[in-house]
């Protein structure tokens, strides 16, 4: 420095040219984009390194939030006050609706045999960090892969869902909110009718996340209740999600859940299995089931279809379908040739 | 005059001066390297400090770009410290702990340098609110490029706002942030350049 100005040092000459290092970076982004598991395990590994720091600083964060956001109430303390109070009366009434009707579905299938909910285990995590940048809008847990903590499964608070855990280290995991840009849910609006209508809520970085991908015909009224459809097994349905508000031409989601507030969050693990097909018998093979001939071994392969479409070509036969016996074995004529069972 | 010294003093004391300078000179080494390193720390720091996973204000505000203040300031002061790979591994830190999609960050503060870089002698000249104009150029040059290259990534349109939020706040906070910086760099990184 010379006079109380930055003296500009000469450029050293042993550095890596400009135009390589932005050639790297350009391919970084694309390097990411094919493989971005990297990222996320570094990501990881650094969020457990700092778990117990996280965890300390976690209380005292709280405590200032809490106490900067409660400096505006005070003065609607009184007004809030009388509001809740009402408020909390109402509730008693609809409480009071949902047990009787809780009781009414339940003597329903029962009666119905209706096939009862999946049973969901949970656990409950401590949020120890949030972030709220341009390109993510996450929260960190305490819990990680060790507590069986996996990606996709949900996260709730007491009011409503709050996104899916997105990464998950061995301490702790990356929650992906609703409002994110990446985060895409299977929902179902329920309309006051009880009728009910499939779409997607996409997070776009905004408080209110877009319902997506419904058709021009629909039309939700602002309130309908917004709950998760299931659809693809990873979410259980019926996850109380937000309402319905008008936003333009489009619709947006108000969510229930608010994850600036949320102190204690739990993590559902839910998980549908697949719902395995019952076994095939050779009678409801396409070929048999259409009363044809049963393919021969020494065919070569693709001759059992060939010979099915030349059998479909030809006159119906008119002798019927072999029936199964009465034991449950399928018929000689419906078994492929070849040596018996045991005569080897 | 003096007695001259005996032969065998003066080659002692041709020794100690010898063992004093090479101790003198191991010593600067050792100030220039730590020197070389502060840059990038401060950078590294900065991004570790912007990316906590804390917010404040109940997360109504994004938090500032605080890695882009050390690479704008010492790529105008010293930049044989703030080399392009330098701002290459201060942008990785900062995709790594930002979350988002990977190399975003890492693609604009380069490309923030670069433009930096090649218009060094305009920027270093200004001084004030020009200073602060400066850097607003070159946040903005970093947060079009990581809009730009987020739009393209999910090929679409993200909403503006955040961005905007994210520039903001980046370039209200480079008054502290240089003041710290400019700190350093007196008491470390200058002190420690003492090129013949």
């Amino acid at each position: 420095m010379a006079n109380g100005t930055w003296k500009i040092a000469r450029r050293s000459n042993v550095q890596l040219p400009l135009v390589i290092v932005l050639a790297l970076a350009v391919v970084l982004v694309l390097l990411g984009r094919a493989q971005s598991h990297l990222f996320d395990q570094a990501r990881m590994r650094l969020t457990d390194l700092m778990a117990p720091a996280l965890e300390g600083l976690h209380a005292p964060v709280e405590s200032f939030n809490r106490w900067i956001g409660s400096i505006g109430e005070i003065f609607v303390v009184y007004k809030e006050n009388l509001a809740l109070k009402d408020e909390n009366a109402r509730l008693r009434q609809w409480r009071t609706v949902a047990v009787v009707m809780e009781a009414r579905v339940k003597r329903y299938q029962a009666l119905l045999h209706a096939v009862p909910d999946p049973a969901i285990d949970s656990r409950l995590a401590r949020v120890i960090g949030r972030a709220n940048r341009p390109f993510l809008q996450t929260m960190v847990l305490d819990a990680g892969l060790a507590d069986g903590t996996k990606p996709g499964q949900a996260v709730v608070d007491d009011r409503g869902m709050i996104g899916r855990i997105y990464l998950a280290g061995q301490r702790t995991s990356w929650v992906i909110l609703l409002t994110d840009l990446n985060s895409r849910v299977p929902v179902s609006v329920v309309s006051p009718g009880g009728a009910s209508v499939q779409a997607m809520l996409t997070g776009d970085n905004t408080a209110l996340p877009v319902l997506d991908t419904l058709s021009g015909q629909v039309r939700l009224q602002p309130g309908d209740q917004v709950v998760s459809s299931g659809d693809g097994g990873l979410l259980p349905p019926g996850l109380p999600i937000g309402t319905v508000a008008a936003a333009g031409n489009g619709y947006r989601v108000a969510l229930l859940a608010d994850p600036a507030a949320s102190q204690d969050v739990e993590i559902l693990a839910f998980r549908q299995p697949p719902e395995a097909l019952p076994p095939v018998t050779k009678d409801q093979l396409p070929a048999a089931a259409a009363g044809l001939p049963p393919a021969t071994g020494t065919d070569a392969p693709g001759a059992p279809a060939a010979a099915a479409l030349n059998a479909a070509a030809a006159p119906p036969a008119k002798a019927p379908a072999p029936k199964e016996k009465a034991d449950g074995a399928p018929p000689a004529a419906a078994l492929p040739a070849g040596p018996a069972p045991g005569n080897e | 005059m003096a007695p001259r010294p005996p032969p065998r003093f003066r080659r002692d004391l041709r020794r100690a001066m010898n063992k004093a300078m090479a101790d003198r000179a191991r010593l600067m080494t050792g100030a220039r390297l730590l020197a070389a390193l502060v840059p990038v720390a401060c950078g590294l720091l900065a991004v570790f400090v912007s990316n906590l996973p804390v917010t404040l204000l109940g997360g109504l505000v994004p938090p500032p770009l605080l890695g882009l203040v050390p690479v704008y300031f010492w790529c105008l002061v010293r930049p044989d410290l703030m080399t392009p790979a330098a701002a290459f591994v201060i942008g990785i830190l900062q995709d790594i702990m930002g979350g988002g999609p990977p190399g975003v960050w890492t693609l604009s503060f380069v490309a923030a340098y670069a433009v930096v870089a090649r218009q060094r002698d305009a920027f270093a000249g200004l001084s004030g609110l020009g200073a602060v104009l400066g850097f607003s150029t070159a946040a903005l040059i970093a947060c079009a490029v990581a809009y730009l290259t987020v739009a393209l990534y999910y090929w679409h349109l993200t909403p503006l706002g955040p961005m905007v939020g994210e520039l903001v706040m980046t370039v209200l906070f480079y008054i502290p942030g240089a003041f710290v910086v400019g700190s350093i760099h007196r008491r470390l990184v200058g002190a420690a350049r003492s090129d013949p």
